[in-house]
């Protein structure tokens, strides 16, 4: 508790800084439909920000819960960009590559991936990168079921993966550009 | 009361405006009170119930010296001083001049309704077809186009709402005593000249404008609507822009050129609009845009024929300007309106649940919900709605919720006799005033007002039973939906309707979020010298806040119009105008209204004549039609001069109307007001109104005897010595020589009076020697070289440093106090009124190891050693500030309002000098209010943490050496924290410094706190009971350095009532002692509320100083041997009074 609120290139300052006018009313806890779910609150959240607890903001689920609906953005008697400031959270995250989020950021590249592609996800292809990225033989069975019905009700189809012509290729670069 | 030579204007008459503008009549100068509203009393006319209370009390405003000069009734009802001009319904269109001399234009709207004539039988709002949303409460009801804008006001006339009037004539034609004059034959004169080159639409213009009833000319074209206005007079001219050959800009140029004063109104195509504003640079009023509908059109037309036509204009020059226009309220349907605030009905405003409370009000007392009728037994209120919120543009905190919110559970509670569950909703409580700790206190632990620490997300309406859903987190992170039939919003300030128009006007800049920008440590000083504000119209003030402002900015605009040359000599010289009629017999001149001759038709005039000329004291009777009207008046005048009775009983209505004509009679017959009477014949008059016009009724005779004889009774028993007098010393004496007493000391010598400036120390300057800045920024250094030189200098002002109060003696108007310098040298100083200003210091403390630990200190410390560089900033890695140290809780359960700040301050401070220091502030409630809450909100971004704490878990703290460790509990994180500091800061507020008997010398009073206690928080916030000594400062209650000045301005300005006559006169009504009866028992001493009574020891007699007598009558009550009477009531008068009603 003693460290300065937050130092210099510490990945959580532009996250501390959306959020410093905060007052912990929590509105924004009250507004979340997905809180009953969260191991700690919004409002929780962003006093663990504030003081730089970026160990115990990184054991959380929290944000990687939000689903952006915007609720608390709305409401927040603020104004701050809570529901950007989550999204922010998940990015340090997945930048950081810390093991507890592997399975949602590695759901989230894979998908992402297929996007970048074809301009659209392929539900197989998708699927195919996200078990490859997990190196996990268990995990394609555990979706084995899911996946037969599936395809039998013809809501998937069976494609060969391929790295495509990346329809998408500039907007990604230019997202990372922007993000750099 | 003489009148000075000196005028003022006050804008607006609500409770601040009303203050300033008796403050200034009081002292003897003319007032012109406006207010655009057809009332007085502005948001005060709503609000039943007042903190602390919960009750009124306004009347306590009226004037305690020299009462008769102003009307002595319920102030909520109304208000007439023979100072003050009250104007309604008027605006102000310009100000021009300087300091001293404004030359103000005002547009005074018309009435339609003859208020002298009105006798508000309510005939005209039975046949009014129109009904609109009542405003006076909050919309929750409906009203007639022709109402009464207040229900209590006295005298009450209705007015007619021209916005919503269809002038169907209806009232015109039942109004018994022809007061509605809708003149719309005066419309005809209104010329109208419709220039357009279109056939259909200056025919539908024609016939618009002559369904209206104004007189419409055409005219085709440019040339030939200029040929018309070389003919004819127009008031108005509606000029089309796009015409062929001429357009409409040319020939506004040349309609312009041959005639300026000509109004006129462009009417164009939505193209071009631009060509419009263009043409309203060059001279056009306004402009339509094309298509228009009458909706759009005829409005505009009536209110510039109203404007032009009808409205009267005045100019008035005045010395000084005070705006006190009061302060609008947030409205929550404006933007993301998350409260559903008109979407449900049971969501309302906090003003609207006043109005559900009041017997007034749209439920009659009752509290049930407007819209079905449910009982209100579960009640919710959300607080900082619109403010504190960066969302609705209000980076401030409203001041006023947090209490009135407390307030309204406790009256609400009263009402159902605690059968309603209350809760508040908040984020802080903001008790920063004067004892408002203890009321929230009491109210929680006392009367079982919920208070929840949480921010309400979502309200939600059920449709089936109307209740409200909300769904909330509590402050441990619990989620919740509770159920309540009424959700009240607390809404926060707005500025005042009309604000930033009138700053362009006068040319005085708006703070950022559009209240009026006062001058640095001024509370009531614009930009422009001799404008002042008074009241919320600066921003954020509660009654009490308002109250001192006001009389503060009645002494800057004093001090404006004294040092133009608006001078302390009277401008009459005559010190007694009335005849003696000490030892005449009662001789009494009735005069009966006939109320235009309706009165013989139904009454045997003769036989009443015959009855009350029975009474020998009567020695004539007269009937007079329509003393209400000026002709009617003038005969009254003009009988009263021709006989030259001693006593004058009037029979007429609305007898409260007569208060400002009898002073007038009174001056030019020369008889006192006080030996005539109104007896109230209204009720009679409207019995004959009410019954059928047809039927031939006769009244008896005894029914206007009554009232009659009442007044008959009560003439010849009326005392005709005239009204008792104190002589005043002209000098002021202040105790303490800190900013509070500099200021005051100044106020009072800059206006010609001489003052002693006692202070104990050896220097003046108080707690400003150490002071360094204030959290706005502002160095405070400057302030005190300039005040401290200006005291010093001053030719009427004494300075004794180094000097105590030893003991005084006396009375309002005459004190003997003996102060006692440091070589013990006593000396006796006589002065008639005394301001105590005697500051007060931070508190000393014992607790978090304060005082064994070098590293920990308090704020003033704090503030100290960083100015003398003691502490480097860039030495600190950690601080922490502990708020609230041994003050709200008892037995200090007090807020001292500039800690929060003071912590703010050095937080934005210290991170300023080192953005690396780690700065953590633990609270209880953090007390930003007013526009205080942006540095709040900047301490924030500035990475400041904050956390709060609660009494029953305080933070600990570990000494080790040098370093200090913090333990506190957050309960966002739910868990304790430990933080390293290497130097703590306690916030351990002030405590006064006004020695209890020094204020029991001068015959005041301290509270439990020890700090001066005022005669009422809200009404009377500087004066003490006993009139003649003020406070003002710390002494008075924590307060920052500029709230201070404007103590030290109100209790000046308080002072300079008493101080600028020679001699005071008491009220007629005044309580005396029959010494031959009296046996000493001195119940009558201990009764007196005022203080007013004391034993003479010398004389061996009760004496009563009559100035300090209010006329209350509880002295008479108490006297065994009724030796305690009050003249102006004799016993024996009111025997006879009640046989004459009784008869």
């Amino acid at each position: 508790m003693n460290q300065p609120a937050y130092q210099k290139k510490d990945p959580l300052e532009p996250v501390q800084e959306m959020v410093q006018a905060c007052i912990q009313c929590g509105t924004c806890t009250s507004s979340c439909p997905n809180e009953f779910a969260m191991d700690i609150t919004p409002r929780h959240m962003w006093r663990m920000v504030l003081m730089g607890r970026k160990k115990d903001i990184f054991q959380s689920k929290t944000f990687d819960l939000c689903s952006a609906c915007y609720y608390c953005t709305l409401r927040c008697p603020r104004g701050l960009p809570l529901t950007e400031a989550m999204g922010r959270l998940k990015q340090i995250a997945a930048r950081e590559n810390l093991p507890k989020y592997k399975t949602s950021v590695r759901f989230y590249k894979s998908f992402m991936e297929s996007v970048r592609r074809h301009g659209r996800v392929r539900e197989m292809e998708f699927m195919t990168l996200y078990f490859a990225s997990m190196k996990d033989p268990i995990l394609p069975l555990k979706f084995t079921p899911l996946g037969i019905q599936l395809m039998s009700k013809r809501k998937v189809s069976i494609q060969i993966p391929s790295k495509g012509e990346g329809t998408l290729d500039a907007v990604f670069r230019k997202v990372e550009e922007l993000e750099k | 009361m003489k009148r000075k030579i000196g005028t003022a204007m006050v804008v607006g008459a609500g409770i601040s405006g009303i203050r300033a503008a008796l403050d200034l009549a009081e002292i003897g100068y003319g007032v012109t009170l406006i207010d655009r509203e057809p009332h007085m009393g502005g948001i005060l006319t709503q609000l039943d119930y007042q903190f602390p209370t919960d009750r009124c009390g306004m009347c306590k405003m009226l004037p305690l010296v020299d009462r008769d000069a102003s009307s002595q009734y319920c102030l909520r009802k109304g208000l007439f001083h023979e100072n003050i001009e009250i104007l309604l319904s008027t605006e102000i269109t310009s100000v021009e001049g300087e300091p001293g001399h404004f030359q103000i234009k005002l547009r005074q709207k018309p009435f339609w309704i003859v208020p002298e004539l009105c006798i508000g039988c309510g005939l005209c709002t039975e046949v009014c077809p129109v009904e609109v949303p009542d405003e006076f409460n909050a919309g929750l009801g409906s009203r007639k186009a022709v109402y009464l804008p207040v229900p209590h006001a006295i005298p009450n006339p209705y007015v007619i709402d021209m916005a919503a009037c269809t002038r169907c004539g209806a009232c015109e034609e039942r109004c018994p005593t022809g007061a509605i004059q809708l003149s719309r034959e005066e419309r005809k004169n209104f010329r109208i000249l419709v220039v357009d080159d279109e056939l259909i639409v200056r025919d539908s213009l024609k016939e618009w404008l002559e369904d209206e009833g104004f007189s419409a000319d055409m005219a085709a074209s440019g040339p030939e609507a200029l040929d018309q206005l070389s003919k004819e007079t127009y008031h108005l001219m509606l000029l089309d822009i796009k015409m062929t050959g001429m357009d409409g800009v040319e020939v506004l140029k040349q309609a312009k050129a041959a005639s300026p004063d000509l109004c006129v109104v462009m009417m164009t195509a939505y193209a071009t609009v631009e060509t419009a504003v263009e043409a309203m640079k060059i001279g056009a009023l306004d402009y339509l845009i094309k298509p228009f509908d009458p909706d759009a059109m005829i409005p505009m037309v009536t209110k510039i024929y109203e404007n032009i036509q009808t409205s009267q204009t005045r100019e008035v020059e005045v010395g000084a300007v005070i705006f006190a226009g009061g302060t609008a309220y947030f409205d929550p349907s404006e933007g993301k309106n998350p409260f559903g605030y008109r979407v449900y009905s049971n969501v309302v405003t906090s003003l609207e649940f006043e109005r559900i409370m009041s017997g007034t009000g749209p439920c009659q007392g009752q509290l049930v919900r407007p819209k079905d009728g449910k009982p209100i037994r579960k009640a919710a209120w959300i607080q900082c709605v619109g403010s504190r919120s960066l969302q609705t543009d209000a980076d401030f905190c409203s001041n006023i919720c947090c209490m009135y919110a407390i307030k309204e559970c406790l009256v609400a509670k009263e009402k159902t006799k605690g059968e309603l569950d209350t809760t508040i909703f908040y984020m802080d409580m903001r008790t920063f005033g004067k004892s408002f700790q203890r009321y929230r206190d009491k109210a929680e632990t006392e009367h079982g007002v919920c208070f929840e620490r949480a921010r309400v997300h979502s309200v939600i309406g059920d449709e089936a039973t109307g209740d409200i859903i909300l769904h909330y987190m509590d402050h441990n992170g619990e989620l919740h939906d509770e159920t309540f039939d009424m959700v009240i919003l607390a809404v926060g300030q707005r500025p005042a309707a009309g604000t930033a128009e009138l700053s362009e006007m006068l040319e005085i800049p708006l703070n950022p979020w559009g209240f009026v920008q006062t001058e640095a440590f001024s509370l009531t000083k614009t930009s422009r010298e001799g404008i002042l504000v008074g009241g919320a119209f600066s921003g954020l003030r509660d009654i009490s806040e308002s109250v001192t402002q006001a009389s503060a900015a009645a002494l800057s605009a004093s001090r404006v119009i004294h040092a133009a040359g608006g001078s302390v000599t009277p401008e009459s010289a005559s010190d007694s105008p009335y005849r003696d009629v000490y030892r005449e017999v009662p001789d009494i001149l009735v005069v009966i209204c006939t109320c235009g001759d309706r009165f013989s038709e139904y009454l045997d005039i003769g036989e009443l004549e015959w009855q009350i000329r029975t009474d020998p004291a009567v020695s004539r009777v007269e009937f007079v039609e329509q003393t209400c009207t000026a002709q009617g008046w003038e005969s009254l005048v003009e009988l009263v001069e021709k006989h030259k009775p001693n006593r004058v009983l009037i029979g007429a209505c609305l007898p409260y109307v007569y208060a400002r004509k009898l002073r007038e009679l009174g001056e030019r017959t020369g008889l006192d007001p006080s030996l005539m009477e109104v007896a109230d014949m209204g009720y009679l008059k409207l019995d004959i109104k009410n019954s059928e016009p047809e039927a031939q009724i006769q009244f008896p005779v005894s029914s206007f005897q009554f009232p009659l004889e009442m007044g008959i009774a009560k003439l010849k028993r009326a005392e005709p010595s005239p009204v008792p007098k104190i002589p005043v010393y002209q000098r002021a004496m202040v105790v303490g020589g800190g900013i509070a007493g500099m200021s005051a000391a100044l106020a009072i010598a800059d206006h010609g009076f001489e003052v002693d400036l006692v202070e104990q120390t050896k220097e003046l300057g108080g707690n400003l020697l150490w002071l360094q800045r204030t959290l706005e920024g502002e160095s405070v250094r400057p302030l005190l070289e300039d005040v401290r030189e200006k005291v010093e200098k001053h030719p009427m002002v004494q300075v004794h440093t180094g000097t105590q109060v030893i003991a005084s003696y006396g009375q309002v108007g005459c004190f003997y106090t003996t102060v006692e310098d440091e070589e013990g040298a006593a000396r006796t100083l006589e002065h008639g009124v005394t301001i105590l200003a005697t500051g007060g210091t931070e508190a000393a403390t014992n607790a978090y190891d304060y005082g064994s630990n070098p590293s920990v200190v308090t704020q003033k410390e704090l503030e100290i050693k960083l100015s003398d560089k003691t502490i480097d900033p860039g030495e600190l890695s950690s601080v922490v500030m502990i708020q609230c140290v041994d003050c709200r809780e008892e037995p200090r359960n007090y807020c001292s309002r500039v800690c929060c700040a003071s912590a703010l301050k050095h937080a934005l401070y210290l991170r300023e000098q080192h953005p690396d220091i780690a700065i953590y502030v633990l609270y209880r409630d953090i007390m930003s209010y007013g526009f205080t809450e942006t540095y709040f909100t900047q301490a924030r971004k500035a990475g400041v943490i904050f956390i709060q704490y609660e009494v029953a878990e305080k933070p600990e703290i570990v000494s080790s050496g040098e370093s200090v460790q913090v333990k506190a509990f957050d309960p966002i994180i739910g868990r304790k924290v430990e933080i390293e500091a290497d130097l703590v800061v306690l916030a351990t507020g002030i405590v006064p410094t006004l020695p209890k008997p020094l204020a029991a010398a001068f015959g005041a009073c301290v509270d439990q706190d020890g700090f001066f206690q005022e005669a009422e928080s809200k009404w009377r916030p500087v004066d003490a009971l006993r009139e003649g000594i003020f406070a003002c400062g710390i002494a008075h209650s924590p307060r920052t350095v500029t709230e201070s000045v404007a103590t030290a301005e109100a209790a000046a300005q308080r002072s300079l009532r008493i101080l600028s006559h020679k001699e005071v006169p008491a009220g007629k009504v005044v309580a005396k002692v029959r010494q031959s009866l009296c046996s000493l028992c001195e119940r009558c001493i201990e009764a007196c509320p005022y203080g007013a009574r004391f034993l003479d020891e010398e004389a061996g007699a009760v004496t009563v100083n009559p100035v300090m007598c209010q006329g209350c009558g509880s002295c008479a009550t108490v006297c065994p041997n009724c030796a305690s009477v009050l003249e102006g009531f004799p016993m024996q008068q009111m025997l006879d009074v009640i046989d004459a009603a009784l008869q």
